[in-house]
């Protein structure tokens, strides 16, 4: 009998038009791996959420179809009974903590506490839990001072003690730096051995690719497709769906490499086989060098220059020491772990922080004796968390506010704005309350009402956490766009596929300082200074690397 | 910084004792000079508080709490003590303004009053993890639901806090004033609260989505994995700090009597 | 009518309290980061109140209060935590009433609050410091009054009166904003009479 049953699904959430899940039937074996891909806004979490009863008791709206758990209709269950039954770990770790817990421990026995748990119980399964997620030496922090990784850990150990039957993870690495990321995937490993049934939605395909024993394609409410990995990733069509196949796929496909039932492998194993087989070498660096064409970037113009700058935040903990720099017209990304040092140096250039010693020239001006006002119009600056700006009605008036306040006429601002929202995909939207987009919208909006502000430079933190496939490609056209414009794009990222598609120059930092700069080529090709600054290749580049390129 | 709390654990005989002991202790510090009705009896409890607060290490984090209700006490001297309105016989003169002993009194213990609020609060607050009063609460019978409310704001509160400077720099790199004409001022208010109360709000989704996860609001009985029994010296106190009140109330209706 | 006061216990409703209660904290901050001469300390009082209905509202107000005085270990706080229920309560009661649908009717339960303010916070002033409040402009006006012979709850609530209405006016303007933009989705999820509805 299958553990999870759903027949005809259908859902709207309230206040709605449009079915967030249309008419869905599939069933789940007990102890199946199951993956869940598509593009943002394909209803996965949603379904995801059908399985545990939030849709539709927690959120309303209309309900159709039947989906049964365990023998149990979710739509007659409340949600506090189906936990015992169905876990759910979602994207932002911060959110996921309770708030009523002071300690790891007490956070992580907060679900047993709940229900109810004898003392003894909860006192050994959460020790347990936590020494097999290895957070147990933090068991008497504040879970609210851990890293995302560390928080997001915290998570999934708190649903693991309540013992459920099914794992919902829902995009869990989407808003970690990598080193959070691979914490939760080492801990994803690890929960596959215990035969528990997991359903994952995801877009890191590669990962998903790895774990599932099968995957549900959805798109706009609908299942397009349940097969296995390799039949879903071998579709001709997965760009109609908002995906694109994992780098072996491509890779395989790039060279008419088929396994015996025709589709391509998804897998590392496979593909390392197969490239063996027929003895092939693949091409360094096929893919990329794309955008260097597209760019108009003069390498002589200098736009910043930064003089032994020295900065602390305290005393006697210095950050910079003299750090120098100078950056033109041509795309920068910043990479480096956190702490690196990457968000201190762009607050400098936009001028919120000031140097302890030695200057920083805008366009040969000191612009330590200007204020962060005064910068507002030639330096643009998209902060990682597009909820610590917006504020206006709709999205419009929030792309307008940065132009109105540098003093750009009413008619001139609305159409920086409009161009700006064009190019971020928000276009037909100018009207929507910002707070009714997902975040990954609300992202592309915080963009935009940078952008439209018509800045020399634009600094962008972070930009491709929580995008898909298509997202990120909007955000690469974009710099191309402003590159081509003659505006310096500076990004900080840990994206490391998209810094090697996007940007023509890169820098790595580690401790406050500058460990290497040059072309992606040429950095992604430093093994040492890559792991000084314990960053990880391109997949597609350690790839062809491993294959023998 | 990590929370909202002043409670620090020291270690001390204070920290030790259960909840509830120290907050019948406020409630008697509070408690026996407003009985007794003597402004004498002030200095007492006053005195005492200071000597636990000095016993469990606290004093000094009580110190910033005693100065914050200084320009309180002086606005009431100087208007008690200038406009009480049964002042009759002059105190004093500073210059052109006389204080009358009526309000000077009158005022004396008002400040008396709030001191002793204060720093018999302090012993309580500053020795007292809030979440062990809150599960003991719960534990007697007090909502889950509302102990939740009450932990969580400690939690949650500085997180939002942390927010403030990061919303300041985020519309200042759009251009945005914050200094200048009030008006300026107040039209960046908008744009500086917004933000913040509206990520809080939409936060507050998926907030109850992981509680809702985690078996929140089930009907049965919540289990609790420390267990904080009354010592014997919580016994012993309570019983005299019960006993004091009884003896105050008695003294002071037989006063009134005779 | 019975309607007024309904209110649904849930977890949505439960976490509003603990993030109104830091919208108050951060009015606060702002109000004196921008050095505003105004309060404006319990804006999230009044969203909590709009939302939740008055349970919600007097709720976020008390707890908002004792919060403050176990933490600033300011107990004077604490007896104001009466004020700031009442504060809640009158909010939620005018907005259930429909006086938070537009701007113009947003002034009346700016006024609702500020009276409600003034009432609880009159007495609690004579009580315990003889009349004053704390606020500069307010306490040279219970001055003058006093001064003037006039009787100590008079002066009081005249101070009282200039400090916290309009101060609590602009509070509701600002928390009606506020929810002007909130998304449909979010409200939807503090409707008291939402159902869910059968497709097929």
């Amino acid at each position: 009998m299958p553990i999870i049953k759903a027949e005809h699904l259908k859902y709207r959430y309230p206040n709605t038009e449009k079915l967030a899940l249309n008419d869905i039937s599939l069933e789940i074996e007990k102890g199946e791996f199951i993956g869940i891909a598509g593009r943002n806004g394909a209803g996965k979490s949603s379904l995801g959420q059908a399985i545990n009863g939030l849709v539709p008791r927690f959120y309303n709206g209309a309900y159709g179809g039947r989906v049964e758990v365990n023998g149990r209709v979710v739509e007659e269950t409340p949600v506090e009974e189906m936990c015992e039954f169905v876990g759910l770990i979602f994207q932002n770790p911060f959110n996921q903590l309770s708030g009523a817990a002071e300690t790891v421990f007490n956070e992580v026995a907060y679900g047993l506490q709940n229900l109810g748990t004898e003392p003894e119980i909860i006192l050994s399964r959460v020790e347990q839990v936590l020494k097999r997620l290895d957070i147990w030496q933090y068991r008497d922090r504040n879970p609210f001072e851990l890293s995302g990784g560390q928080m997001q850990r915290v998570a999934i150990a708190s649903i693991l003690c309540m013992e459920p039957d099914i794992i919902i993870l829902d995009e869990p690495t989407s808003q970690l730096d990598p080193q959070g990321t691979e914490e939760v995937f080492r801990v994803v490993d690890d929960l596959t051995e215990t035969g528990i049934t997991i359903i994952m939605i995801e877009q890191k395909l590669e990962k998903l690719a790895h774990y599932a024993d099968r995957i549900i394609l959805m798109s706009e409410g609908r299942v397009i497709d349940f097969d296995t990995p390799e039949k879903i990733f071998s579709r001709d069509d997965l760009s109609e769906y908002g995906i694109k196949a994992p780098a072996f796929t491509r890779i395989c496909r790039e060279y008419g490499l088929s396994l015996p039932d025709g589709t391509y492998p998804v897998k590392l194993e496979d593909t390392k086989r197969l490239f063996q087989e027929k003895n092939i070498r693949p091409l360094k660096e096929a893919e990329t060098g794309s955008c260097l064409l597209n760019s108009k970037a003069d390498d002589t113009e200098e736009l910043f220059r930064m003089d032994n700058v020295d900065f602390y935040y305290t005393e006697g903990t210095p950050i910079f020491q003299k750090l120098s720099l100078t950056l033109n017209n041509r795309p920068t990304a910043i990479i480096g772990q956190n702490g690196a040092g990457k968000t201190t140096l762009v607050r400098l250039l936009k001028g919120l922080l000031k140097p302890v010693g030695g200057s920083i020239y805008f366009k040969n001006d000191d612009i330590s004796k200007k204020t962060v006002a005064m910068l507002a119009d030639k330096v643009g600056y998209v902060f990682q968390n597009p909820d610590d700006q917006i504020f206006k009605y709709n999205v419009l008036d929030e792309t307008m506010f940065g132009p109105l306040n540098i003093g750009m006429s009413e008619e001139k601002a609305k159409e920086e704005a409009l161009k700006a929202l064009e190019l971020m995909g928000l276009k037909g939207r100018e009207n929507v309350n910002p707070y009714d987009l997902e975040l990954y919208e609300r992202k592309m909006t915080a963009i935009a009402s940078v952008v439209a502000m018509d800045t020399d430079v634009i600094i962008l933190d972070e930009p491709t956490i929580a995008q898909d496939y298509e997202g990120r490609k909007l955000i690469g056209d974009m710099i191309r766009h402003l590159s081509s414009e003659g505006k310096l794009v500076i990004a900080i990222l840990h994206d490391m596929d998209f810094v090697e598609e996007n940007f023509e120059r890169v820098i790595v930092m580690a401790h406050g300082r500058i460990l290497s700069e040059g072309s992606a080529e040429k950095v992604f090709s430093e093994d040492e200074v890559l792991s000084e600054a314990k960053l990880q290749k391109p997949y597609i580049t350690a790839l062809r690397e491993l294959l023998g390129a | 910084m990590s929370a909202l709390s002043l409670y620090v654990d020291k270690g001390s005989f204070l920290n030790k004792l259960h909840p509830y002991t120290k907050l019948l202790y406020v409630f008697a510090a509070i408690l026996i000079p407003l009985i007794g009705g003597r402004l004498l009896i002030f200095p007492l409890t006053i005195l005492f508080s200071l000597i636990l607060l000095l016993t469990g290490r606290v004093f000094r984090r009580a110190l910033p709490l005693v100065a914050f209700s200084f320009t309180l006490i002086i606005v009431i001297f100087l208007i008690q003590g200038l406009f009480y309105h049964k002042n009759e016989n002059p105190l004093f003169n500073i210059r052109i303004l006389t204080f009358y002993r009526e309000g000077v009194i009158y005022a004396a213990g008002i400040a008396l009053n709030i001191l002793n609020m204060l720093l018999s609060f302090a012993v309580f607050v500053l020795t007292t993890a809030p979440q062990d009063l809150v599960e003991e609460m719960e534990k007697n019978g007090f909502s889950p639901k509302f102990g939740y409310v009450i932990n969580s704001v400690f939690q949650i509160v500085p997180q939002m806090m942390k927010t403030r400077d990061t919303i300041v720099d985020a519309q200042r790199s759009r251009g945005m004033e914050t200094e200048g004409s009030l008006f300026t001022r107040i039209r960046a208010f908008l744009p500086l609260i917004s933000p913040v109360v509206m990520s809080a709000l939409i936060n507050t989704r998926e907030r109850a989505i992981a509680l809702e996860v985690r078996g929140f609001g089930r009907r049965n009985k919540r289990s609790y994995i420390t267990d904080r029994k009354k010592s014997s010296a919580d016994i012993v106190i309570s019983i005299i700090l019960a006993a004091l009140i009884l003896a105050v109330s008695v003294w002071r209706i037989l006063s009134c009597l005779s | 009518m019975s309607n007024i006061f309904k209110t649904k216990l849930n977890a949505a409703t439960i976490v509003l309290i603990p993030a109104c209660i830091g919208i108050n904290y951060l009015g606060k901050l702002f109000a004196q980061f921008l050095k505003l001469p105004l309060w404006l300390d319990c804006i999230g009082t009044c969203i909590g109140a709009a939302l939740g209905g008055p349970v919600i509202g007097g709720i976020c107000g008390a707890v908002n209060n004792i919060i403050y005085g176990l933490t600033t270990g300011d107990n004077i706080s604490l007896v104001y935590a009466l004020t700031s229920l009442g504060i809640g309560i009158a909010v939620g009661i005018t907005a259930r009433l429909g006086f938070m649908e537009t701007f113009p009717k947003s002034f009346v339960c700016a006024l609702a609050g500020g009276l409600a303010a003034v009432i609880i916070s009159t007495p609690l002033n004579v009580m315990f410091w003889g009349g004053t409040t704390g606020n500069v402009w307010g306490d040279a006006l219970f001055a003058v009054t006093q001064a003037n012979g006039m009787p100590v709850v008079v002066g009081s609530f005249l101070d009282e009166l200039v400090v916290d209405v309009p101060d609590k006016i602009l509070t509701v303007i600002i928390a009606f904003l506020i929810l002007k933009g909130l998304p449909a989705k979010l409200k939807a999820l503090y409707d008291v009479n939402a159902e869910i509805e059968r497709l097929d």
